[in-house]
């Protein structure tokens, strides 16, 4: 197909604003999909993504569509992710596009990471065509939400569009937009190739799949191939597009997008990003800079039984096949056993991945309060990481100390703003701006305020703070904006005398008692009565701080076997050594995995 | 059909040993489950129907189709009418069934007859009558003798019920009767159970069944606590109250015979001693329970569907090897004499031998102790018995 018959381009939507219903009305409109195996929300793949809403692996599907005038066009989707933790990876995706559909939900209006991404857009000269869902509901609020385009975006009511994405309602008016507005693909087509990795996935059967936007030149069954920034060397196994079932083809040119299996294990040698070229005669630039997705946030995953740790490993190894921004280095602690010290982008993602080794590896894990990487400066001058809290080096040998911060965009009505400024100050944050997303009445004005804030105060309940103080009305986006200097102290956690280096945590100094207070408070009330005393303890280095005792329990009976009924009996006995698997022993004491997650949802 | 399995399993244990549980593994107990009440208790999660008496004519000819197509040749020791509550039933429809029992098994010499009763339901024909019928064993569902506990757990009768059904019992001629009693009740104090204690032990029953209150899911009175109306029961209060029942019962001369069973001596109840050692049992009627030639065996729990087929089962299980060592341990641990070990070792052998790490932690934890031949629970093991029994189930 020729370029000028191609358009490349992406839906940027929040959460919930309606993207993949769109994404499926317009799989529709093009037949790509017959209406009776038309699975709803085609392009989310997994499972779990499905259940939770939200898209976190891009693909790319290849539309045919003809347009009102006669014209057969190939429409190129490629699916965002949309969630906080990937900014990365929407940022490649962009790379890949010439336009995108900016949605937005009309009973909502926009959020903060909508925003963040539509700059992202707006940076690399994207097209964008902005669209107002869910006109179909009752609660819509078309006018205001065109306001907020209008005043934070710049758009006027000319060149947005109204749609129902469930009703298709304003969908192919839609379409016909993305052919007008949105420009071909440039680039050399007898130039030599240059394509963009802006995803990858393993495939059991195909190894390492890679999904290209090509930019020059083309690529073909066969070719040796070379991605510029890693320099992994490749052979490009099979080639072809998704419509969205793949289909295998022999080549993909300038300003097409399909996928290019490699065979190939390993997939962070193939990181999103890349370019990839001619392994001989290839191109000399690289489209982009890519740098390979850094861990943030820090946590030790240990089996619940210690002696599932190789079982572990090898969840982690499936699990990194198919996500690079997941590190795990091998950790051991007196008390948990075998584990790994893993590296996330963020909290979301730390869940996905704990939630998927139970359910997909039948795993259950341990896992410790989340950490930053902190930077130490010693009183002999080194500068070390620290991602591990157990590793802090005693206070009379650091110099310095250094935490991570954040930039912290917030979007919010108007009326919870005080709150909300007050517990983020309270959690450390530092004023910084405010925006009035339009003009209208206080009552529905929105804001966007912008804070500066240590990513440590992020870690354990503050989004869900801030939507409790915001009636849920609350969506925020952040970014890595470099090291500043803190005061912090690691706070140790006894059990019976037995120091649990998974309960230690970095508090600031002038919270630890508070902090103390509440995770042995926490403690007593999620380890249950076990046949002895048990005492909790909360301390800084070898100076107790704060204190409860857990007394020996006296009642675990079953008092009655009803008329022979001891298949019954049996079952609940199963049940309770069941649950004894799920426990974890500190010592000789049992302590349930819920003791650990609860303990993550206590803030410092 | 021949117990094939039962033969060879009692064959090598009369070979090897010459015990008590032997002899009970040539016999058969039968329970009838009549699942119909007055009323349902607020704390009943067992199959039984208030309101569906209409039903009770269709139900005995259901039974009688029953008994007679699973007949065994193993000579009945004993027969208990559980409920629900069988002294809803007509002393005609009681013979109705004690009759056809007799016409299709063979009785032992001396058979233990019981029959459950609401002391509510209770007269003095109907009593004399169940004890020249052959009835020889009352069980008294008297739950408390306090009338605010009885009204809480959905009772249909009140404290003076009980008193004036027992005495009536003893004048039909009864002379085995047994109270069951329960503790751990929302709200119950310490002193409020003694009083139950002592007001039971007044009437000088020979048995006394104390069972702690179970919340089940799916019971009125577990929702009353969970929606805060009622008090959840104190954990530490009910191990107060078992105590107290251990020490208050003793003072009287009754045997603590099992976790939950107390008796005079020589009025142990023989229906219950099959279930704890693991010996034949038929269960006729709605959800009854068997375990016969190996097999665990559960009928239906739904009324109509047994009253359509009184043959529909919801499960019938081979007991594995593994199973049933298990399970052995766990009821006759349930028994204040606990196991022969020896006997144990004779039955089963290495899979018996491999609780020797289980026993010595148990041990060491207080739980369990040697005492010559035997183990059993300690003191202090027996309300914290499911530490020891949890660790006894085969690896699944």
């Amino acid at each position: 197909m020729l370029q000028d018959n191609i358009r490349n381009f992406c839906i940027i939507a929040h959460i919930d604003h309606g993207k993949s219903t769109l994404a499926d009305r317009f799989i529709e409109l093009t037949n790509a999909v017959s209406p009776t195996k038309m699975r709803e929300q085609v392009l989310d793949n997994l499972d779990l993504e499905r259940e939770r809403g939200i898209t976190i692996k891009a693909k790319a599907v290849r539309l045919l569509y003809k347009s009102k005038e006669g014209k057969e066009y190939h429409l190129n989707l490629i699916d965002t992710p949309g969630h906080v933790d990937f900014s990365y990876e929407v940022s490649r995706t962009l790379a890949a596009c010439e336009g995108a559909i900016l949605v937005i939900d009309a009973t909502q209006g926009i959020q903060a990471q909508t925003l963040a991404n539509v700059y992202l857009a707006m940076d690399r000269n994207l097209e964008i065509i902005p669209v107002i869902n869910k006109i179909d509901l009752p609660g819509a609020e078309p006018q205001r939400v065109l306001g907020e385009i209008e005043s934070v975006l710049g758009y006027s009511e000319s060149d947005v569009l109204l749609i129902s994405a469930k009703t298709g309602q304003g969908v192919p008016q839609l379409l016909e937009e993305v052919i007008r507005r949105v420009p071909p693909p440039g680039g050399n087509p007898s130039g030599p190739l240059r394509a963009l990795v802006f995803d990858s996935y393993y495939d059991s059967y195909k190894g390492v799949v890679l999904c290209l936007r090509v930019v020059d030149g083309e690529a073909k069954t066969g070719d040796r191939l070379r991605l510029m920034g890693h320099g992994t060397e490749i052979e490009a196994l099979e080639i072809g597009y998704f419509i969205p079932g793949p289909k295998v083809t022999d080549a993909l040119l300038a300003g097409e997008v399909g996928y290019l299996s490699t065979g190939l294990k390993d997939i962070a040698s193939c990181p999103v990003g890349d370019t990839v070229t001619l392994s001989q005669d290839g191109a000399e630039t690289p489209l982009i800079g890519y740098r390979p997705a850094k861990s943030m946030v820090f946590a030790g995953l240990y089996p619940a039984q210690t002696d599932q740790s190789l079982e572990l490993r090898e969840a982690l190894d499936k699990l990194r096949l198919n996500d690079a921004s997941l590190t795990y280095t091998p950790e051991s602690s007196p008390v948990m056993g075998q584990g790994f010290r893993c590296g996330f982008l963020g909290l979301l993602h730390l869940d996905i991945v704990v939630e998927r080794l139970e359910r997909e590896f039948g795993l259950p894990v341990v896992v410790t309060a989340p950490a930053v990487t902190l930077r130490v400066t010693t009183t002999s001058g080194e500068v070390i990481e620290v991602i591990n809290p157990t590793e802090l080096p005693s206070p009379s040998k650091i110099a310095k100390l250094e935490e991570p911060w954040i930039k912290l965009s917030v979007i919010t009505p108007f009326k919870f703003i005080g709150p909300l400024m007050e517990f983020i100050k309270e959690s450390g944050g530092v004023y910084k701006n405010t925006e009035y997303l339009g003009e209208f009445s206080l009552s529905q004005q929105r804001v966007r305020l912008e804070y500066e804030l240590p990513l440590r105060a992020m870690l354990t309940t503050f989004y869900d703070s801030l939507k409790a103080l915001s009636q849920g009305y609350v969506s925020l986006d952040y970014e890595f904006i470099g090291y500043k200097e803190t005061k912090l102290v690691k706070m140790d956690v006894l059990v019976n005398g037995v120091l649990v280096d998974a309960f230690s945590r970095v508090v600031p100094e002038e919270k630890a008692y508070q902090a103390g207070r509440d995770i042995v408070g926490k403690l007593r009330e999620t380890i249950p009565r076990q046949l002895f005393d048990v005492a909790i303890q909360a301390a800084i280095g070898s100076r107790i701080i704060a204190r409860a005792e857990i007394k020996a329990k006296r009642k675990d009976v079953l008092a009655k076997c009803y008329g022979g009924d001891i298949t019954r009996k049996m079952k609940l006995l199963e049940k309770q050594k069941e649950g004894k698997k799920r426990m974890k022993m500190i010592g000789r004491v049992e302590v349930p995995r819920e003791a650990f997650v609860d303990l993550l949802k206590i803030g410092t | 059909m021949h117990p094939a399995g039962l033969l060879f399993i009692t064959s090598r244990l009369l070979a090897k040993s010459a015990s008590a549980i032997s002899i009970l593994m040539d016999k058969v107990a039968i329970y009838i489950h009549i699942p119909f009440c007055l009323k349902k208790c607020s704390y009943c999660s067992f199959v039984s129907y208030g309101g569906r008496r209409d039903f009770i004519p269709r139900y005995i000819q259901a039974l009688k189709k029953e008994i007679s197509t699973r007949v065994v040749d193993n000579p009945v020791a004993t027969i208990y009418f559980g409920g629900g509550t069988p002294s809803l039933l007509t002393v005609g429809q009681i013979r109705e069934l004690s009759d056809w029992l007799k016409a299709n098994f063979t009785f032992d010499n001396e058979i233990e007859v019981s029959l459950e009763a609401n002391p509510g339901t209770l007269n003095k024909d109907f009593l004399s009558e169940l004890r020249q019928m052959g009835i020889n064993r009352l069980s008294l569902g008297a739950q408390s003798f306090h009338n605010d506990e009885l009204k809480m757990l959905g009772r249909v009768h009140c404290a003076e019920d009980i008193e004036a059904a027992f005495h009536l019992a003893r004048n039909a001629g009864f002379t085995n009767i047994n109270l069951d009693l329960i503790y751990g009740i929302p709200g119950q104090s310490l002193m409020k159970w003694e009083e139950t204690l002592k007001s039971a032990v007044r009437l000088g029953p020979e048995h006394l069944s104390c069972y702690l209150l179970t919340l089940e899911d799916d019971v009125p009175l577990t929702q009353s606590i969970s929606d805060g109306i009622l008090p959840l029961p104190d954990d530490d209060v009910a191990c107060e109250q078992y105590e107290l029942a251990e020490a208050v019962l003793s003072e009287y001369d009754y045997e603590h015979y099992e976790l939950s069973n107390w008796a005079k001596p020589g009025f142990r109840c023989q229906h219950n001693l099959f279930y704890w050692q693991l010996a034949p049992y038929l269960g006729f009627g709605v959800a009854a329970h068997s375990f016969i030639n190996g097999h665990r065996r559960a009928n239906t729990g739904k009324l109509d569907t047994y009253l359509d087929n009184p043959f529909s089962i919801e499960e019938d299980n081979e007991l594995d090897k593994t199973h049933e060592v298990a399970e052995a341990t766990i009821l006759g641990l349930r028994l204040t004499e606990g196991i022969d070990l020896k006997e144990m070792d004779c039955r089963f052998g290495d899979m018996f031998s491999k609780y020797k790490p289980v026993f010595e932690d148990t041990m060491g934890l207080g739980l369990l102790e040697l005492a010559g031949n035997r183990i059993r629970l300690t003191d202090q093991g027996r309300f914290l018995s499911n530490e020891v029994f949890w660790r006894l189930l085969p690896d699944s």
